[in-house]
């Protein structure tokens, strides 16, 4: 006896010991893409992928507020001025300089090649002569200290239409050299990481730098600082998630344990009881760790609630115990029922196992090892630990009332009847769905965030990127080919008033093609300059002083095209990374809209460009739908799990009755809380179907424990007061959650807390198992 | 080579204020008698004056022109705030102040520009705009003043105080007579030169 109770615990520890070096080592993310899915179609993984590292996602909004404006406005230059020191930060923007020194470099140098009015009728005489008297006008009109500087090396004008392009036509105001709001309440600033925005460790270092050197930069001047973006949301997800994690987790644990405590007033059961949570949970985070290579925080909250069934196995050993009998004993006497109440919670889990969403696969197999680790321990382990002679007080007490109240519990079969059918006819009448396909439900950014990032996004004039033209191409050239064509299509779109504007890779970079064409649409040198002297005949200018354009023409004429290397070091580079991206097989370039009014009229512009794969991508669109994929998933999913419930209990119980018996109650519970929290406004997630399924799981418990055989009426007082403590301390565990802002574990907490008590209830109610004695 | 990438937006919209500002103060029969004349009398006196027209003829002296080029058109001030400038030859165009936004319309086109949106403008707003208003404060919050000559025959001189500015202009010259600016002279850095003479609107 002595050498197999060492064997046990040596194996216990041994197995504790191999997890906590797995969670050790574990990566803790909140990386709100595990919410999305991994097989998506084509534009979807291009989405996926965008949120996840894009340029969107590396955004980083900071408003200055609360203070004068010419204050606001010298914190933002010396915020910019610290900033833009800074390694983490590709570019850092608040108007000061819209376009950089090198910006302004590489556009002057290249000016020919990208210009698009480069066509080969510029440079005729007749058009060389029309250029050359409106730029004489340009000279006596406010812009004419500027023509004056640029006009001996660019008389067409070509580097001033770049520029302003590249400023593009909607900017923010400005008050004091830099960005603010329109209503000058806000100095602006826009950061963008270098890291994708996904990686949260690294976003939120970029955010202490930026409160470091806001922190600096106001001194002593009265001015507070406003964050937003993708980046600052999953770094603030993180927190909330984790604290509400730990916090909850802390809360419910306390709570717990105080009702074990009350109940078996020993704190060594006490402890006892919680063994087998703990290890559970332990396991289940080196199984997730092992098999996702990270835990989403979102797993971890979920920690709680499977606080919520692991105790109940030590409370029904606990509660079932008699002095007379050794706890092995009562075990092998339970092991069937709870056997096959874990089983049946397998199942149910499993079907989140199988799930396409990350985060749920994750929930699922963390639920599913950690039951499997806490059962055991309750069977192997916590018999050898427990005292000999081990029984609880509690049950003789509770037992006479808790009995006598379930057996008239059926008297109330009638109400409840009616109360089911109600519920169903509420669900079926009210027409509609139930379900909300709104991703954004699920953020766990609170709405007062979502407004700030929506003011601030407005008031910097940020694409709002519902709308990306996306072209996926298999090389570089084509992709680029392709965005050409499209930028022509949406200069049609633009003009016939279906959008304000967009933007295009190819601004930045044309394809060697049509880089060609501008090269070979510039005259030679001999025929350039016959024609500039033609045209200039008669007019005012300088003898030779146009000898640097010519000389630059003949230049541009030579240059080998330019590549994505040409752009290093500027601005540009960064801006053509968003937008053209080499993906594993291909290359994409994308292309987003602002102020879309007419997609129809967008979708059939673009309709008519051949080159690579297409699509107007409304990214809105796209998310919702694919969370509606997810949800439909979830839902075959879980009908699956239920019905491996029913097999396995056919199974097992090998009477059609039988299994209607334990499965009525938990149907009765499904229907009644769907409809409760219908009825309380709620819409329903893919959350709350896995709460509904953890209802399946838990409560498939209970009715097992009715339905089972009682050989005396000790025996059935001890099971139902286990199951009404089970059940006080599933409540208590999700209750818990229910408090929570963040979404999913409010969702999963609301669901589980009131369908545990239906469960219980209505198996009481429904229970047919007459009393022996 | 050197040029173009040195230049933003502001600097250019900058000369468009010079030219805004090439508005003269006009006639108006009322003259200041104090006992000793300097800038805060002629300022008081200019101060006085609250609506004026002229005709204007500019020449702007350019490097890279063999001939000058002559703009001519009609200059029209009220008090406090408000000047335009309508350039009829050799194309029309016109500028508009009001309050802190100028108008530029040219050929159809209208462009709204808020002053404080573009610093150097704005010091050139200030530069003829104050000196019509008499608000020798604004003034001096942009330049240096100087003044030469007697109430009969003066000249203003403003040296910006602002690098920004310093880097465009390097003095702007206002002559005048009483409480009449006749000449506004503005000397770029880079050796450029433009000078407007106002002559009272017959009309």
């Amino acid at each position: 006896m002595n050498v197999s109770k060492g064997w046990v615990l040596g194996a216990w520890f041994a197995f504790l010991l191999a997890c906590v070096v797995v969670v050790v080592r574990t990566d803790f993310t909140a990386d709100l893409s595990a919410f999305l899915p991994r097989s998506p179609t084509p534009a979807q993984e291009i989405l996926v992928e965008q949120l996840r590292s894009g340029a969107v996602s590396r955004l980083i909004l900071v408003g200055i507020e609360g203070g004068a404006t010419d204050a606001l406005a010298e914190v933002s230059k010396r915020l910019a001025a610290s900033l833009r020191r800074q390694e983490l930060f590709a570019l850092i923007a608040n108007g000061e300089d819209a376009v950089s020194d090198m910006d302004r470099d590489f556009l002057w140098r290249n000016r020919y090649l990208l210009s698009p009015a480069v066509t080969p009728g510029r440079y005729s005489v007749q058009a060389l002569r029309e250029r050359l008297e409106a730029n004489l006008h340009l000279l006596g009109s406010p812009v004419g200290m500027f023509v004056r500087r640029v006009l001996p090396n660019d008389p067409t004008g070509e580097f001033m239409a770049l520029v302003e392009r590249l400023q593009g036509a909607s900017r923010p105001a400005m008050q004091h050299g830099v960005w603010f709001s329109r209503d000058g309440q806000r100095a602006l600033l826009i950061a963008q990481t270098r890291a994708a925005g996904g990686d949260i460790d690294a976003q939120q270092r970029a955010l202490a730098v930026i409160r470091g050197a806001f922190a600096e930069a106001a001194g002593d001047r009265t001015a507070s600082l406003l964050v937003s973006g993708p980046g600052v949301f999953s770094v603030h997800s993180r927190e909330r998630i984790k604290n509400d994690a730990w916090r909850f987790a802390l809360i419910a644990t306390a709570l717990v344990a105080g009702l074990l405590l009350a109940l078996y007033r020993s704190p060594r059961v006490l402890g006892l009881g919680l063994l087998p949570v703990a290890s559970g949970a332990l396991a289940g985070v080196a199984a997730v760790s092992l098999g996702f290579g990270a835990v989403h925080g979102i797993t971890l909250g979920f920690g709680v609630t499977l606080l919520g069934e692991g105790v109940d196995y030590a409370i029904y050993l606990f509660t079932q115990s008699t002095p007379a009998t050794a706890p092995h004993r009562t075990l092998e006497r339970i092991w069937p029922t709870l056997r096959l109440g874990v089983l049946t919670s397998i199942c149910g889990f499993s079907a989140m196992l199988l799930s396409d969403f990350t985060g749920l696969a994750q929930l699922g197999l963390f639920s599913i090892s950690g039951l499997i680790v806490a059962v055991i321990v309750t069977r192997a382990v916590l018999p050898v630990l427990l005292p000999p002679g081990f029984s609880t007080p509690a049950a003789d007490a509770f037992g006479p009332g808790v009995v006598s109240l379930a057996r008239r519990a059926p008297l109330l079969r009638l109400p409840l009847l009616a109360i089911v059918a109600l519920a169903a006819v509420y669900l079926t009448l009210r027409g509609g769905s139930l379900w909300s396909d709104d991703l954004a439900r699920l953020s766990p950014v609170p709405a007062r965030d979502q407004l700030l990032d929506q003011q601030l996004r407005r008031d910097v004039g940020a694409p709002d990127v519902r709308y990306v033209v996306v072209a996926d191409s298999k090389e570089e050239q084509d992709a680029l080919e392709a965005s050409e064509n499209l930028s022509a299509a949406l200069e049609r779109s633009v003009r016939q008033g279906w959008l304000e504007g967009y933007e295009s890779p190819s601004s930045f970079l044309p394809s060697v093609r049509t880089q060609r064409a501008r090269q070979a649409a510039l005259p030679a040198a001999e025929t350039l300059r016959e024609n500039l002297h033609q045209a200039l005949s008669g007019l005012p200018f300088r003898p030779n002083l146009f000898d640097p354009f010519l000389k630059d023409v003949a230049a541009a004429k030579e240059v080998p095209p330019l590549d994505r290397a040409s752009l290093e070091g500027t601005g540009l580079a960064m801006r053509l990374d968003s937008l053209l991206v080499k993906r594993a097989n291909s290359w994409t370039a994308m292309l987003p809209l602002r102020g879309v009014s007419d997609t129809g009229g967008v979708t059939r512009e673009i309709g008519a460009v051949r080159e690579g794969h297409v699509a107007l991508l409304d990214v809105k669109r796209e998310s919702n739908a694919l969370y509606h994929t997810y949800r439909r998933e979830a839902l075959a999913y879980s009908l699956l799990g239920a019905g491996a419930i029913v097999v396995l209990l056919f199974a097992s119980l090998r009477s059609p009755r039988r299994v209607f018996d334990v499965l009525a109650p938990l149907a009765a519970a499904v229907i009644v809380v769907t409809a409760v929290l219908v009825a309380s406004g709620q819409e329903l997630s893919i959350f709350h179907l896995v709460g509904l399924l953890l209802v399946v799981a838990v409560g498939s418990n209970y009715s097992l424990f009715f339905d089972r055989q009682m050989p005396s009426v000790q025996d059935r007082q001890r099971t139902v007061v286990s199951l009404l403590f089970a059940n006080m301390s599933t409540i208590i565990g999700f209750g818990v959650l229910s408090f929570s802002e963040v979404p999913v574990l409010n969702a999963i907490g609301t669901t589980v807390g009131l369908g545990a008590i239906m469960a219980l209830v209505f198996a009481a109610i429904l229970s047919r198992r007459e009393e022996v004695g | 080579m050197t040029c173009g990438n040195r230049l933003a937006l502001h600097h250019l919209l900058a000369v468009l204020l010079v030219a805004a500002a090439g508005a003269g103060a006009f006639a108006s029969p009322v003259t200041a008698r104090p006992e000793s004349w300097g800038v805060e009398q002629l300022m008081r006196s200019l101060g006085q004056v609250k609506s004026a027209r002229g005709r204007f003829v500019e020449r702007k002296h350019l490097a890279i022109l063999d001939a000058p080029l002559e703009l001519s058109g009609t200059l029209v001030y009220t008090a406090p705030g408000r000047l335009e400038k309508h350039t009829l030859r050799p194309k029309e165009e016109s500028l508009v102040l009001e309050r802190d936004t100028l108008t530029v319309s040219t050929g159809g086109q209208r462009r709204t520009l808020v002053l404080q949106d573009y610093p150097v403008v704005w010091a050139f707003v200030e530069s003829i705009r104050s000196t019509l208003a008499g608000d020798l404060q604004t003034l001096n919050r942009f330049y240096e003043v100087a003044l030469e000559g007697t109430e009969a025959q003066w000249h203003l001189l403003l040296k910006p105080s602002a690098p920004k500015m310093q880097s465009v202009v390097s003095e702007i010259r206002i002559g005048g007579s009483r409480n009449w600016i006749s000449t506004i002279e503005i000397l770029e850095t880079e050796g450029d030169r433009s000078v407007m003479t106002v002559s009272r609107d017959a009309s």
